[in-house]
């Protein structure tokens, strides 16, 4: 009788084990199906666009034949360099900081407690979140630096010519020196020396209103009518900066950095928590300071765990679309590409954003083509973190 | 915010631990790399922009900021392109934020052009009579499209939005004309439509389908070709299908079109005149864009301005948009010439004027309506 009990006990026991596992199978082999579907559809959809020209075009209004992802590609690497060269060296000094200097003082400890309380927190708030900050604090830096205006340029900012334009009679424009920035439109009443586009010299033919147009093209493209206004315009250098920011590239990036912050200090403080304390014990004992102990022992043994943890959160903000979208708009091209970190730029997520919505359908499949490219930089730099992590533990074997 | 905090307090710290100087080094590296592939990527934007066709331009510079209606962006990027063919240094964005957030950045002066699906409402107004912003406003093309079906039919004259729904929707989709009206013949419908591609298709969507959310039928033939559709109904005496007006225009002598009942319960046809003074509703609407006055002293604003109005029909076609008629056009830049600053929606006592767009713009341009 007890025996019986006991069997049966034991089969039902089974019986559930057996059924459980087939039940996780199911529903990971599920997870599976669904990405296959997904993948295999964008690759139906987008794989006929995918075409060298598609990489190196820029997207051009109802003309899906003609368009690429040429611009957003170059603007997602430079906006991902940005936030790279922000949030990696903060972030990991963050974590050096919380892991490696925990302080004895009593209001520090209080400060270090409150940081790291505040990364475990901010790890889970939505990008989206994070690009309204961006927002208020690098588009327009709380208004401190004075507001973005297209009749004032910006009080502080480096890199920068501002010249007068003017059209001549022949309907070429001409250039000269501008002494005062905020001074819009300038009436030209007598001659001035002018550069045309040529970088020739020369000085403009002022002629007095009403008189007859001179008929030698020469003349024409050398001549203006007295009191006809120039206008202000500026040539910018590769390194022009200026406060605030407004939707630049330059603001995207940070917004980005602010993004992946925390995954940035979380990933490096596991791998420096991984770091077995004998080590640290070790080279205290052979009289090392504690910024030799980090510098000499601690970081190169941390350092495949830091490197992935920061190349996984720069795979994160290459594929991040809505604090892009916040801080820049959905910009899809611009004319002259991205010259300066003032430049709005659009970005691949973007991209593939407003292609999906387009109202010229075929755009649809372009956006497919874009997700594939995506998909293929993500992979590689998640293969590149794999192996890293890969080599990492066969060197410690 | 309490993340820019922390962010700030840990590099503060970060300083202050002068023996981190080893990564600030490093990240001081990260920085002089970085900026070296600026420079690159600089040059070859510029060089892409650079490669045009031989009438270029290259002495114009500067920079032309326009935001608004998505249903406008799409003329305003396509006279950014024509226009950047020939002046390929002037760098103009076209935003698509809506037509309200498009009115919100140009009356605080954030942009030169605001692409606008209706004309500018009195708070708008007044937003931009506080900023102290004068404009210049522009109508530019009509959304607008047709119903047409074979010559031979003598039954459909006129359709009421009911109607069409009972015929275009896909919850509805009515199989025979006698499931529309129970006079007109027990004959299957033969559907020919713009394709989902095409812009023109969402519009129809828009207007029969929005408020319940209901797409076009799917047995329809679909094309994204307007001859196709022509040819289509042309060729089947029991066949409906609608485009672009300014495709009916030009196959006029071989479809018929057909009166639509507006919301007064008059049937009008589709005309010059009807989509002019709004008759024709609710199938078109004037689509606007409005100019600072200030920013259009500055030569790259003025030169874009005046290209996008000598190009506009054009411009509005490739775009699959209705072109206003000539007079309008010639009325908008008499606009321009004359300087008339404002809007000419309001009279001067701040009443909104009603009639068709060329009796509106007739009227003078109003900047200050007084407030009621």
């Amino acid at each position: 009788m007890q025996d019986h009990v006991q069997t049966k006990r034991d089969r039902s026991r089974r019986w559930f084990d057996s059924g459980f596992s087939i039940t996780c199978l199911l529903i990971a082999s599920l997870v599976v199906v669904i990405l296959v579907c997904l993948i295999s559809g964008i690759l139906w959809q987008g794989a006929p666009w995918l075409r060298p020209s598609f990489l190196w075009n820029a997207h051009h209004e109802n003309q899906p034949n003609e368009s690429g992802i040429g611009q957003a590609i170059i603007g997602s690497g430079m906006v991902c360099l940005i936030c790279g060269m922000f949030a990696l060296p903060i972030g990991i000094g963050t974590a050096i900081f919380l892991e490696e200097f925990r302080p004895r003082n009593r209001w520090l400890k209080w400060f270090h407690n409150l940081v790291q309380l505040n990364i475990s927190n901010l790890a889970g708030v939505p990008s989206i979140v994070y690009g309204i900050l961006g927002v208020t604090a690098f588009v327009y830096m709380f208004g401190v630096f004075g507001k973005i205006q297209t009749d004032r340029p910006s009080d502080y900012e480096i890199g920068i010519h501002y010249m007068y334009q003017i059209k001549t009679i022949g309907g070429d424009y001409v250039t000269f020196p501008c002494e005062d920035k905020f001074q819009t439109l300038y009436s030209v009443d007598r001659p001035l020396m002018v550069t045309n586009a040529k970088g020739e010299t020369f000085e403009l033919n002022v002629l007095p209103k009403g008189a007859s147009r001179p008929s030698d093209d020469g003349l024409r493209s050398r001549s203006v009518f007295a009191g006809k206004n120039a206008s202000i315009t500026s040539q910018k250098e590769f390194y022009h900066m200026q406060l605030p920011f407004h939707k630049s590239a330059l603001a995207a990036g940070l917004t980005l950095a602010l993004v992946i912050l925390p995954i940035v200090i979380i990933a490096s403080q596991e791998a420096l928590r991984a770091v077995p304390n004998s080590l640290r014990e070790a080279a205290f004992g052979m009289g090392a300071t504690r910024w030799q102990v980090v510098r000499g022992t601690v970081i190169p043994s941390a350092t495949p765990g830091i490197m992935t943890g920061a190349i996984l959160a720069m795979s994160r903000a290459i594929g991040e679309a809505a604090p892009v979208l916040a801080v820049m708009g959905g910009v899809l091209s611009s004319t002259l590409g991205l010259t300066n970190l003032m430049d709005s730029t659009p970005t691949l997520p973007v991209t593939i954003y407003r292609w999906a919505q387009d109202d010229n359908r075929a755009f649809e499949g372009l956006s497919a083509a874009a997700i594939i490219v995506l998909l293929l930089f993500l992979l590689v730099m998640n293969s590149a973190a794999v192996l890293i992590r890969y080599r990492a533990e066969k060197n410690k074997g | 915010m309490l993340r820019n905090e922390c962010k700030l307090l840990a590099s503060q710290r970060f300083l202050q631990t002068k023996r981190l100087a080893g990564l600030a080094f490093l990240s001081a590296v990260l920085l002089f790399a970085s900026c070296d592939s600026t420079k690159k990527d600089g040059s070859t934007g510029g060089k892409t922009a650079g490669d045009a066709t031989t009438e270029v331009n290259n002495t114009l510079s500067g920079t032309i900021k326009i935001e608004g209606s998505s249903t406008v962006g799409p003329i305003s990027s396509k006279a950014r392109e024509e226009f950047n063919k020939k002046f390929p240094k002037v760098n103009i964005s076209v935003g698509e934020q809506g037509t309200s957030n498009g009115f919100s950045s140009f009356g605080k002066k954030e942009t030169d052009i605001s692409d606008a699906s209706r004309p500018i409402k009195d708070k708008e107004l007044a937003a931009c009579n506080e900023a102290g912003i004068e404009f210049y406003e522009m109508p530019i093309a009509y959304d607008g499209l047709t119903f047409v079906v074979n010559k031979e039919n003598d039954f459909c004259k006129e359709l009421t939005i009911d109607q069409l729904i009972a015929i275009f929707r896909q919850d509805t989709a009515a199989k025979t004309w006698k499931d529309v009206h129970p006079d007109w013949p027990d004959e299957k419908i033969a559907l020919f439509i713009p394709g989902i591609q095409s812009g023109t298709h969402d519009y129809c969507v828009e207007v029969l389908g929005k408020k319940d959310n209901q797409g076009l039928r799917a047995d329809a033939t679909q094309s994204e070709d307007d001859k196709t559709l022509v040819t289509g109904v042309k060729g089947d005496k029991y066949a409906i299908g609608f485009f672009g007006y300014s495709y009916y225009e030009a196959s006029k002598d071989e479809l018929n079109a057909v009166a639509i009942v507006n919301t007064s319960g008059v049937a009008v046809p589709p005309s010059v005149s009807a989509i002019e003074d709004g008759t024709y509703e609710p199938f078109s609407r004037p689509l606007f864009i409005y100019v600072n006055k200030d920013s259009f002293q500055r030569a790259e604003v003025e030169e874009f301005v005046s290209f996008y109005l000598d190009n506009i029909v054009d411009i509005v076609k490739a775009s699959d948009y209705v072109p206003l008629p000539q007079k309008m056009y010639d009325l908008v830049r008499k606009t321009l010439d004359d300087d008339q600053v404002g809007t000419h929606y309001y009279d001067a006592t701040g009443k909104k004027n009603e009639g068709s767009l060329d009796q509106i713009f007739s009227g003078p341009a109003v900047s200050k309506p007084k407030a009621e």
